[in-house]
């Protein structure tokens, strides 16, 4: 409807209709507000609705191919709000879409603004919407569909609640079901959810539960996000489905096979890979797979794919075996042609695999340490992901520093019962862990001040506290006071790196913390 | 063949040959792989220690059972396995990684150097449980890339992963592998030696300060080879162990007492 108005094929005034071949004859698809009002619905015959009402209708023959042509151009117009959008599918009657705004909607100022902006413009636009905004797809498509107002926003963990008000059509079910659960008196999804699961799912199936959890967030549901068609890609088909984790290893080295001459005439490489598995009775597994470095080696591609499948193990769920195997290549990166036979391989390069190894296998990514512009000792160092590469932010290990201990708690960890011999010197005894460590050698001072532009609520709240809260901020680092720090050995031998939070101050307590141990 | 004693060329050849023929019997009794070649060794540089351990040094492949003897001794533990992983990355050239499972403690960048290692030599993984310790480390070894390997554990070594580790351990240029573990005693398990590290008092600089670290090393077991007890001290700077001489340690003892 939008589509032909927008496009200048119908009026701007005057009833509206859609109308497409069904049972016996034409009926009505989809109607504008003008049509409604004069009382006609969705699949009536066309025959009989120009005989009952009086006006002149104008009807349009269906275009499904046309109306998903628009709604993936609005998708990817909705693009520049969040980067997954996914068109609504069959089951949501293809006339919508999602946003993942998770993440995103700071960017516009909070989800109430977004909302708004997101109305405001589609109705500049003229194009009429509905909009729901809720941490469950299916909840927000209720609401979005059968919710009271045009734009609704529920805060988070409100969805379960706010859908149970709506009509059961909302569930997304087919409209066998819904006549059914009509004729039980089942109107609400409140009410058919305070029924027993067993009955209900006897009598209407599997798939009446599965809407039902997904519309109150109990199921997870992922979004099948809309992705531009990959430059890269290949797929092979199979007449007896396989399934099997070496036939799947074997076909992805295959396709890879027949990707790599491409990449390798473009000068680049797979960053990113996506190993698409069509399963027999229709659903759809994708496998994300990310590589730390170009790379377009058959055999490498199917060895982290093999790990990845490991890693899966019986989550897979081959079923009855897969008929279509498609990769494509999602990241690029320039890769220039190496001679690959002859020399050593260049030095991190066993590395990358390892890494792209155990990202597949483990789901883990290898760090390294690197070091940061501070000298506050736990803001001094942190790991990174590794990377070919070094990024830039890391910077060269200072070369100047007094000795640090070999392993840095996050926070200093309270030592309790001081005992000093002079009030501003190191401890002579102090308990830790439960364990008294009697001083037998202690260095330092090393002050270590704290950093005057971070936190500036925490510097003047400590400073009012006072004395009194002493004992009640004994929760280490980040008070933002300078801190005195000792290495101190026991007479056990075990050498510990202390600190004094805050100078000296008669009168009040000093606290004391461990922050380090030394090898 | 020639093991066949009907052979009549092979009898021929006499009594001259028997050497020759027993040396062609034992190649064939060690296995597949020819000729058992001397397996490739880490030596601690220190004939005092290295003559306790099969080959003259801690071998590469079979891992290395490190614990500390007292829970409070987990950091002396961890340096000693550093220190061993500095000596090896100070000969030859490539980076160590350390996987860890949750609550095990992580180096801090600085203090590397006091240990004399480079931290842009260190690779990390933090891994969801003693099970993904070793997945990784096996994935490591059979990758071939990293010439250190060491896994600090939640719990201990048992029997499976740690014979899983010597299997994946086999052939060409080995890494050392280096386990590190929690106090409690330890399973029979497929690590080629034991240690037990409790720290020590460091070693004293001539002005009395804090110098090189030390600590009591105890080798508990040792497959072919022999147990022992030393305190060791770690040189940074050369990558090299010590036994501290008791007469600079009495000196510097002297001094303080003096002081």
């Amino acid at each position: 409807m939008t589509r032909l108005r927008r496009a200048g094929l119908a009026p701007e005034r005057g009833p509206l209709a859609v109308a497409a071949e069904g049972p016996g004859g034409l009926r009505l698809t989809a109607l504008d507000p003008e049509a409604s009002a004069l009382g006609l619905r969705p699949g009536e015959p066309l025959g009989r609705v120009r005989a009952r009402i009086g006006v002149p209708l104008r009807v349009h023959p269906a275009d499904p191919a046309a109306d998903r042509e628009a709604l993936l151009r609005l998708c990817r117009w909705a693009g520049g709000y969040a980067p997954i959008v996914a068109p609504f599918g069959p089951a949501e009657a293809a006339d919508g879409l999602y946003v993942d705004v998770a993440g995103a909607s700071h960017l516009r100022g909070g989800e109430m603004r977004l909302v708004d902006d997101l109305a405001g413009r589609l109705a500049r636009a003229r194009i009429p919407a509905r909009i729901a905004l809720a941490d469950i797809p299916g909840g927000a498509f209720a609401l979005a569909r059968y919710g009271a107002t045009d734009r609704v926003v529920v805060p988070p963990g409100g969805a379960a609640e706010a859908v149970r008000g709506l009509p059961v059509e909302a569930l997304r079910l087919d409209p066998g079901t819904v006549s059914g659960l009509r004729r039980l008196g089942l109107r609400r999804i409140g009410e058919l959810d305070a029924l027993a699961r067993g009955p209900l799912a006897r009598r209407f199936g599997e798939a009446l539960l599965l809407r039902l959890d997904q519309a109150v967030g109990r199921r997870p549901e992922p979004l099948a996000p809309l992705t531009d068609a990959a430059d890269y890609s290949a797929a092979r088909g199979f007449l007896d489905p396989i399934d099997g984790q070496a036939d799947l290893v074997a076909t992805a080295r295959a396709l890879m096979a027949e990707l790599a001459p491409r990449l390798e005439r473009d000068g680049i490489g797979a960053c990113g890979l996506r190993l698409v598995l069509h399963r027999v009775d229709g659903v759809v597994r994708a496998l994300d797979i990310g590589l730390s470095r170009p790379e377009r080696c058959p055999g490498r591609v199917a060895a982290l794919v093999s790990l990845r499948l490991d890693r899966l193990g019986a989550a897979l769920d081959a079923g009855f075996g897969f008929e279509t195997v498609a990769l494509a290549v999602t990241v690029t990166g320039a890769m220039p042609a190496r001679q690959t036979d002859l020399g050593a391989a260049p030095a991190g390069d066993g590395i990358g695999f390892l890494a792209d190894a155990l990202a597949q296998r483990l789901g883990r990514p290898l760090l390294c340490l690197g070091a940061r512009a501070s000298h506050i000792p736990e803001r001094a160092a942190r790991p990174f992901p590794w990377a070919a590469a070094t990024p830039d932010s890391v910077r060269p290990w200072p070369d100047h520093l007094p000795p640090r201990p070999l392993v840095l708690f996050p926070r200093g960890e309270a030592a309790l019962d001081v005992l000093s011999i002079v009030p501003e010197g190191p401890p002579r005894r102090f308990r830790w862990r439960a364990q008294v460590h009697r001083v037998a050698h202690a260095e330092g001072p090393e002050r270590i001040a704290a950093e005057w532009w971070r936190e500036p609520g925490a510097r003047s709240a400590e400073a009012a506290a006072g004395p009194a809260q002493g004992h009640a901020s004994r929760q280490g680092a980040g008070s933002g006071q300078a801190r005195d720090y000792y290495r101190v050995e026991c007479e056990a031998g075990r050498r510990l790196w202390l600190y004094r939070d805050g100078p000296h101050a008669p009168g009040r307590p000093a606290a004391w913390f461990v922050h380090g141990l030394f090898a | 063949m020639g093991l066949d004693p009907a052979d009549e060329t092979e009898r021929a050849r006499g009594p001259g040959s028997s050497r020759e023929r027993l040396a062609a019997l034992r190649a064939r009794l060690s296995g597949p792989g020819g000729p058992a070649v001397p397996h490739p060794v880490l030596p601690l540089g220190l004939p005092g220690v290295d003559t306790h351990l099969p080959g003259g040094g801690l071998a590469l492949g079979p891992p290395h059972e490190i614990a500390p003897a007292e829970p409070a001794d987990g950091v002396a533990a961890f340096g000693f396995a550093l220190a061993l992983c500095g000596r090896h990355l100070a000969r030859i050239p490539g980076a160590a990684l350390i996987a860890a499972a949750p609550g095990q403690p992580l180096p801090h960048g600085h203090g590397l150097a006091g240990l004399g290692l480079d931290p842009a030599r260190l690779l990390l993984l933090e891994a969801g449980g003693d099970a993904e310790v070793f997945r990784a480390l096996e994935a490591a070894l059979h990758a071939r890339t990293l010439p250190v390997l060491i896994g600090l554990l939640g719990g201990g070594l048992p029997l499976k992963p740690g014979r899983r580790l010597q299997l994946a351990a086999e052939g060409a240029s080995p890494p050392l592998v280096l386990i590190l573990r929690p106090a409690e005693a330890g399973l029979p398990n497929g690590a080629a030696t034991r240690w037990r590290i409790a720290s020590a008092p460091a070693a004293r600089d001539r002005f009395g300060g804090l110098d090189n670290p030390r600590w009591r090393a105890r080798l508990e077991r040792c497959r072919n080879g022999r147990g022992g007890d030393w305190l060791l001290e770690w040189d940074h700077a050369a990558h090299r162990l010590r036994l501290p001489e008791p007469l600079a340690r009495d000196a510097a003892a002297a001094g303080r007492a003096r002081a």
